[in-house]
C-alpha cells in the first residue's frame, strides 16, 4: 500500500500553502470588521496612576478604548494556570493574579493597558499612541537568581520573597549518602538561556459577536481550540461552552507558544461584544517578542557522584526556574514535571534528588517551547556527562555507554518508568553515520586551517505524550490527556477523521490519512482529515508535548478498530459469509480464500441505505473513541555535532550534524526528518544564537530580528538522520512521538563540541562568538595549578 | 492619496492609495491576496518578497504608490493554470515547508535566485544557496529541505530554459 | 548606560555657568530641542525631537535642576516620554573646574532608555548618546565663541 504507514507520502495541505491559498487567522476578513491596537505599558514594574484616553476617542474612525478596571467590571476572570505543584513543605503553590489587562499594577514591559477599537489596523495603532498614561514607576526584579534576594522588587503583593513554590522530587537522604561515598563528584553551574519563540505566523485572533444568538466565534491562532474554549468559558467566563466556537485556521508554527490562551483573545472577544463589532488583532513582530510567552530561563547547579569505575552513583540538582510576571498555562509543569521527572537521563542512577525553586519576576510570563522541561534536563545532564568524562580523563562516548540503561521498563528514581530502547544501539549507529574514527584525522587537517575542530555527544531520553490522566490529575493537571477521534465512512466510501489534535506545520492532514489509507487500502487523496473546530469536532486536547502521533493518531486507530468490525459485519452480512473470513484491504471487503468482493464504496452505501443490514444493527458507518494512554512514550536519540572554531574570532561553524533517534514506529519518514531538522535548528539556535536580553531595568533589548538572532540557512549544515525502532508498548501503532526530539539533544551537542573544541567547559548559551572568544582567552590564562 | 496602476498577476489594477501604503498591505488587504505574509516589522524574515518587474523584493519595505506602472508577481501569480511553477513542486515533493508561513517568500526568493545565477551562468551549489537565502527566515524547517528544493527545482527551470530555446 | 567626559571650554567658569543656568543657550544647543521653557528656579519643561536608530520620536519631558553649586557643579535630571517610542531619561553630574581663562567641564551621564526605543534601537543608545553629548560641546562652544565679542577679538 503505497499511501500506508511508513510511506514517503508527499503532503496533502502543501497544495494550499505553495499556491498562496493557504488561511491563517490574518487572512480572515468579517464583514463590519474593526481592528484592535493596544496600549502597552513601557515600563517593567508600574503603578497605573491615570489613563487619558480622550485625545484618541476623539479621533475619526476611533470606536471605542476600553481599560482593564472596565473588563473585570464586566465578570471576566484571571487568567489561570493549568497545573496545581504543591512544595516540598505540603503548602501549595502562590501565584500573583493576572488581570488580562492591568487594573492597577503593570509588571513587565508590554502588559496591557487599554485596548482600542477602530476602523482600521493603522488607525487603531495610531489611537493607542495617543491614549496618555501615567504611571508611577516602581522597582523590577527581572533575573532568575535575583529574584529570591532579600532585597528584590516583590512582585506580587501576594507572593513572598516571589516564590512561587519550592518543589522537590526524589529521594534527598539517599542521594546525600550516595554523594558522600563517591570516589569522584563533578559540579556545574549553568543557565538555560532565555528564547523567544518565534512562530514565523505572529499571533492573530478574530472575535465575532452574534448579538441575535448570543454567541461568539473566535478565530485564533491556537494549537488547542478547545483547551482555549473550556478556558475562555470556564475560567474567563466571556461565554458558556456551548455559547462559544473557537476555530483555529492554518496556524503558522507554535512551538508551544500558541497553546496559552493569552489576553489579547480575551479583551478582543469582550470588545466585539462591547462594541457591536468583529474586532481584529495582529500582532507585530515587537509584540511577539513583548508578549508571546518565553521559554526556558532556569539557573542550576548540579553535581553527579561516581564510583571508580565511572558508574554514576548520585545525581543532586538545585535549578532557580523564572516563571515571569505571570503563572502562564503550563508554566508551573515544565520546570517540575516535564523537567525533573527527566534527570535520570538515559542513564541508570540509582539516586536523585533536586529542587526546582519558581520564582516571579518582572519580565512576560515563561511557559512551554519545544520540549519544555526536558531539553533543560538533557543540557543539563549532557553538559554534566561531558565535564564529568573530562574530569576523570574518561572517552565521554564511553561515560556514557558505561552508564546507560540497558534493560527495560526501568523505573527510574523520579517518577517515570522508560518503555522501551536501546540507547547503545542509537550511538553505535550515530558513531557510524558522523565516523567518528576519523575524527582525529579532521582535526588535524582543521589545524592546519587554523581552526579547532571539535565534536560534541548528547544523548537523550524524552517523555512524550503526557498520560496517564488519572496519574497527570494525581499530581496536579487541571485537565485529561487523552485525545478524542471520530471517523466517518461516507455514503461513497471516502472517509473523513475528526481529531482533536491540530496541526500548525506537522502535516496532520497528510499522516491521519495515512492512518485510514493503511487499514482499508484506500487512496489517501478519498480521506479528509477536519480538525481546529470546535463545532465540528466535539472534544480534544490539541497538539503540543509531541502527543499527536503518540496519542491522537492512537484515539483514530481505536475508532479505526470499531469502523472495521462494523463494516466486516454488514460486508459478511451482504456477502453471506462469516465475519472472521471478511478481510477489508486494497479498497475491498472480501471473503477470504472466495472471489466473493464488494467495494468499499458500496459497504459505506449498504451502511446508509440500510436496506440489508445485519438484524438490529444501526445504520451508519461512523465511530467515536478517546484514548488515555496507561504511559507516556520514551523517544530518545544520539546526536553528535562537529564544529570549528576560528580562534581569532570567536565564530562556531557546525560542519557535520548526526542524528539517529527512535521514535517508535514511524508513519512518515519525511514528515519525521522534517520535524528532526527544524528541531534540531532550534537548538542548534538555541546553543549558539538566541537569547533574551533584558536590561536590569526590567527593559526588553531583544526586540526584534535585529538583536534576536535567529539560525538562518547559512548558520546550519544539511543533517545526517537516521533511526532506530523500539515501538512503545503503550499504544497501538508504537508510536513514541518525534516533534521536539531535536531541539532537546541538540543544544548539549554543540556546546560540547565547541567544549572539545576549545578545551575549557567555561561556556554558557548562547555560544556567540564574543562568548566563546572569551573563554578561549580565559583557558589561555596559565592556571596557578599547573 | 495616489492613484497608483500595476500589473499584478498579470492583471491591471488601479487603486487609490495613501502614500504612506505598503506593497505587503496593498496586496493583501486592497487585492485580498493574502498569498504574501507579513512576519516581521523591521524587513528581515523575507515572508513578503514577490517580484517586481522581475526581481525579488520585501513588499513590506516598498511602498504601493512607488509602483505605479510596475510588473509585480505574488506566489498566487507564478502557477501557469493548474501546472505548478517548478519551484512550488518541488517545496512538496521535497517537503520544504511545514506550517506553510515562510513558504511563499521561500518561493519567490527561490524563484529569483535561480534566475539570476542561471542568467549569470554561474552554479548555484548548496553554500551560494544558503547564502542566497539570507534574508527567509523559516522556523520549521531547519532549511534542510527547502535547500534541497531550490536545488532540485533549479536543476528542472535550466533543463525548462533549455527545452524552450 | 554610563558614561562621562571631559571638555575644555575656552571660556571663563562663570561664563560658561551662566550659560549652564539660561535656557535660551540650552534650547539653541541641546541637539534637537524645539521647545524649553522655565518653569520654576529649578524646573524646566522641554520638547526634543529625536532619531534612535530606527525609531523616531518627540520627547516630552521636565528637566530638573538640583545640587546646585554655582559656579562649579549641578545635578541635571531629565525624563521624557516618546509615546508609543518608549521614554528616556537619565541625568548628568556637571562639573566645572576653572582653568585660567578657560573652563575645564566633565561629565558623569547615566541614561536609561525604555519601551519600543530598548527593544529596537538599545545597540544604538551608547553611540547615539555619545553623538548628542558631542553634539552639545560642539554646539556650546560655538555659541559661547559667538556671544563673546571681546574674547573672540
Ligand atoms: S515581513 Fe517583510 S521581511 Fe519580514
Ligand atoms: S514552514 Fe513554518 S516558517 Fe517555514
Amino acid at each position: 500500500m503505497t499511501d500506508g504507514i511508513g510511506a514517503r507520502v508527499a503532503r496533502k495541505e502543501d497544495k494550499r500553502f505553495i499556491t498562496g491559498k493557504g488561511k491563517y487567522t490574518d487572512d480572515i476578513r468579517m464583514e463590519n470588521q474593526a481592528y484592535a491596537a493596544f496600549v502597552r505599558s513601557p515600563h517593567a514594574s508600574a503603578k497605573v496612576t491615570g489613563i487619558d484616553a480622550s485625545a484618541a476617542e476623539a479621533m475619526e474612525g476611533v470606536i471605542a478604548v476600553h481599560t482593564g478596571p472596565e473588563l473585570k467590571a464586566d465578570g471576566i476572570g484571571d487568567i489561570i494556570t493549568g497545573w496545581a505543584i504543591t512544595s516540598k513543605d505540603g503548602n501549595p503553590m502562590q501565584c500573583g493574579v493576572w488581570n488580562p489587562m492591568v487594573t492597577e499594577f503593570a509588571r513587565y514591559v508590554g502588559d496591557a493597558v487599554a485596548i482600542v477599537v477602530a476602523e482600521s489596523q493603522d488607525l487603531a495603532r495610531r489611537a493607542a499612541e495617543k491614549v496618555s498614561v501615567s504611571y508611577d514607576e516602581l522597582p523590577a526584579t527581572v533575573f532568575a537568581d535575583h529574584a529570591l534576594e532579600t532585597d528584590a522588587h516583590q512582585v506580587h503583593e501576594n507572593v513572598p520573597g516571589n516564590l512561587i513554590f519550592n518543589w522537590e522530587i526524589g529521594d534527598e537522604e539517599k542521594t546525600d549518602a550516595a554523594m558522600s561515598g563517591a570516589h569522584h563528584v563533578t559540579q556545574i553551574d549553568i543557565t538555560n538561556n532565555r528564547l523567544s519563540p518565534n512562530a514565523m505566523e505572529p499571533r492573530s485572533a478574530v472575535a465575532v459577536y452574534d448579538e441575535a444568538e448570543d454567541h461568539y466565534t473566535l478565530y485564533t491562532t491556537s494549537q488547542n481550540p478547545h483547551v482555549a474554549r473550556l478556558v475562555l468559558s470556564a475560567f474567563y467566563q466571556v461565554a458558556p461552552e456551548h455559547k462559544l466556537r473557537v476555530i483555529a485556521p492554518d496556524v503558522g508554527g507554535g512551538f508551544g507558544s500558541k497553546i496559552y490562551i493569552y489576553p489579547e483573545e480575551i479583551a478582543c472577544l469582550w470588545a466585539s461584544m462591547k462594541t457591536g463589532r468583529s474586532v481584529k488583532w495582529t500582532s507585530d513582530r515587537s509584540e511577539a517578542f513583548m508578549t508571546d510567552a518565553h521559554g526556558r530561563d532556569h539557573v542550576t547547579t548540579a553535581k553527579m557522584g561516581f564510583d571508580a569505575d565511572g558508574k554514576i552513583v548520585g545525581f543532586h540538582v538545585d535549578t532557580i526556574a523564572n516563571i515571569g510576571a505571570y503563572v502562564s498555562l503550563f508554566a508551573t509543569a515544565t520546570p517540575t514535571y516535564l523537567y525533573g521527572t527527566l534527570w535520570s537521563g538515559t542513564y541508570d542512577i540509582p539516586a536523585i534528588y533536586g529542587t526546582v525553586r519558581a520564582v516571579h519576576t518582572n519580565t512576560v510570563p515563561v511557559d512551554a517551547y519545544r520540549g519544555a522541561g526536558r531539553p533543560e534536563a538533557t543540557y543539563m545532564i549532557e553538559r554534566m556527562m561531558e565535564t564529568a568524562a573530562r574530569e576523570m580523563g574518561m572517552d565521554p562516548a564511553e561515560l556514557r555507554r558505561r552508564n546507560f540503561v540497558k534493560e527495560f521498563p526501568y523505573q527510574t528514581q523520579v517518577l517515570l518508568q522508560y518503555d522501551s530502547g536501546d540507547y547503545d544501539a542509537l550511538l553505535d549507529m550515530a558513531q557510524d553515520a558522523a565516523n567518528v574514527s576519523g575524527f582525529a584525522a579532521r582535526k588535524a587537517e582543521a589545524a592546519g586551517r587554523g581552526k579547532l575542530r571539535g565534536i560534541g555527544y548528547s544523548t537523550f531520553v524524552e517523555a512524550c505524550g503526557l498520560a496517564p490522566s488519572a496519574a497527570a490529575g494525581s499530581l496536579g493537571a487541571g485537565v485529561g490527556l487523552w485525545e478524542s477521534a471520530e471517523v466517518r465512512v461516507n455514503p461513497v466510501g471516502t472517509v473523513e477523521v475528526l481529531t482533536g489534535c491540530h496541526s500548525h506545520g506537522q502535516g496532520h492532514e497528510t499522516t491521519f490519512a495515512q492512518l485510514v489509507a493503511d487499514r482499508f487500502g484506500l487512496p489517501i487523496d478519498s480521506v479528509s482529515i477536519v480538525h481546529g473546530d470546535t463545532d465540528k469536532v466535539q472534544f480534544g486536547m490539541g497538539t503540543y508535548g509531541s502527543r499527536s502521533g503518540p496519542v491522537g493518531m492512537s484515539a483514530v486507530m481505536k475508532a479505526l478498530d470499531k469502523v472495521e468490525i462494523k463494516a466486516k459485519q454488514i460486508a459478511a452480512h451482504v456477502l453471506e459469509a462469516s465475519e472472521v473470513d471478511i478481510v477489508i484491504e486494497g479498497g475491498e471487503a472480501k471473503v477470504a480464500g472466495t472471489d466473493k468482493t464488494m467495494g468499499w464504496h458500496e459497504v459505506g452505501l449498504a451502511a446508509y441505505t440500510a436496506h440489508n443490514l445485519p438484524e438490529g444493527m444501526e445504520p451508519g458507518l461512523k465511530e467515536t473513541s478517546f484514548f488515555d494512554p496507561v504511559n507516556f512514550s520514551f523517544p530518545s536519540g544520539a546526536l553528535i555535532c562537529e564544529v570549528e572554531v576560528d580562534p581569532d574570532t570567536g565564530v562556531t561553524e557546525i560542519v557535520q550534524f548526526t542524528a539517529a533517534d527512535d521514535f517508535g514506529t514511524i508513519i512518515n519518514p519525511m514528515i519525521v526528518e522534517g520535524q528532526v531538522h527544524g528541531g534540531i535548528t532550534q537548538g542548534i539556535g538555541q546553543a549558539l544564537h538566541e537569547g533574551v536580553v533584558y536590561d536590569d531595568s526590567g527593559q526588553l533589548l531583544t526586540g526584534s530580528y535585529m538583536d534576536y538572532q535567529m539560525p538562518r540557512a547559512a548558520d546550519v549544515p544539511s543533517y545526517t538522520v537516521s533511526h532506530g525502532c523500539t515501538p512503545s508498548p503503550n499504544n497501538p501503532l508504537g508510536l513514541k512521538g518525534c516533534g521536539e526530539a531535536g531541539a532537546i539533544g541538540a543544544p548539549p551537542a554543540v556546546i560540547n563540541a565547541i567544549i572539545d573544541a576549545i578545551g575549557t567547559d567555561n561556556l554558557q548559551m548562547p555560544a556567540t562568538p564574543q562568548a566563546v572568544w572569551t573563554a578561549l582567552q580565559s583557558a589561555k590564562m596559565p592556571m596557578a595549578a599547573e | 492619496m495616489n492613484n497608483v496602476k500595476m500589473t499584478v498577476n498579470g492583471k491591471a489594477v488601479s487603486r487609490d492609495v495613501p502614500d504612506t501604503t505598503l506593497l505587503s498591505e496593498f496586496l493583501r488587504e486592497d487585492l485580498r491576496l493574502t498569498g504574501t505574509h507579513v512576519g516581521c516589522d523591521t524587513s528581515q524574515c523575507g515572508a513578503c518578497v514577490v517580484h517586481v518587474d522581475g526581481r525579488a523584493v520585501k513588499s513590506c519595505t516598498t511602498l504601493a504608490a512607488s509602483l505605479d506602472g510596475a510588473d509585480v508577481t505574488t506566489i498566487e501569480g507564478i502557477a501557469n493554470g493548474g501546472d505548478l511553477h517548478p519551484m512550488q513542486a518541488a517545496f512538496n515533493t521535497h517537503h520544504g515547508l511545514q506550517c506553510g508561513f515562510c513558504t511563499p517568500g521561500m518561493i519567490m526568493s527561490g524563484i529569483d535566485m535561480v534566475n539570476r545565477f542561471q542568467a549569470d551562468g554561474k552554479d548555484l551549489t548548496e553554500e551560494a544557496i544558503r547564502e542566497e537565502l539570507e534574508g527567509n527566515i523559516c522556523r520549521c524547517t531547519g532549511y534542510h529541505n527547502i535547500v534541497k528544493a531550490i536545488e532540485d527545482a533549479a536543476g528542472t527551470m535550466a533543463d525548462m530554459a533549455k527545452a524552450a530555446e | 548606560m554610563d558614561m562621562t567626559g571631559e571638555y575644555r571650554i575656552a571660556a571663563p567658569r562663570d561664563v560658561v555657568w551662566h550659560a549652564l543656568n539660561d535656557e535660551d543657550v540650552l534650547r539653541a544647543c541641546i541637539p534637537g530641542c524645539t521647545e524649553l521653557e522655565r518653569t520654576s528656579d529649578t524646573e524646566l519643561s522641554a520638547i526634543v525631537v529625536q532619531k534612535i536608530g530606527p525609531v523616531r520620536a518627540k520627547f516630552a519631558g521636565d528637566v530638573e535642576l538640583t545640587n546646585i553649586n554655582p559656579p562649579a557643579s549641578y545635578t541635571i535630571q531629565g525624563e521624557g516620554s516618546g509615546g508609543v517610542a518608549g521614554f528616556a531619561k537619565g541625568g548628568a553630574d556637571v562639573t566645572l573646574a576653572a582653568d585660567g581663562n578657560e573652563t575645564i567641564l566633565s561629565y558623569v551621564v547615566n541614561a536609561t532608555v525604555g519601551g519600543k526605543l530598548a527593544q529596537i534601537g538599545s545597540r544604538l543608545i551608547d553611540s547615539t548618546a555619545r553623538k548628542l553629548a558631542a553634539k552639545f560641546f560642539d554646539n556650546f562652544q560655538a555659541h559661547l565663541n559667538e556671544n563673546q565679542p571681546d574674547k573672540a577679538g
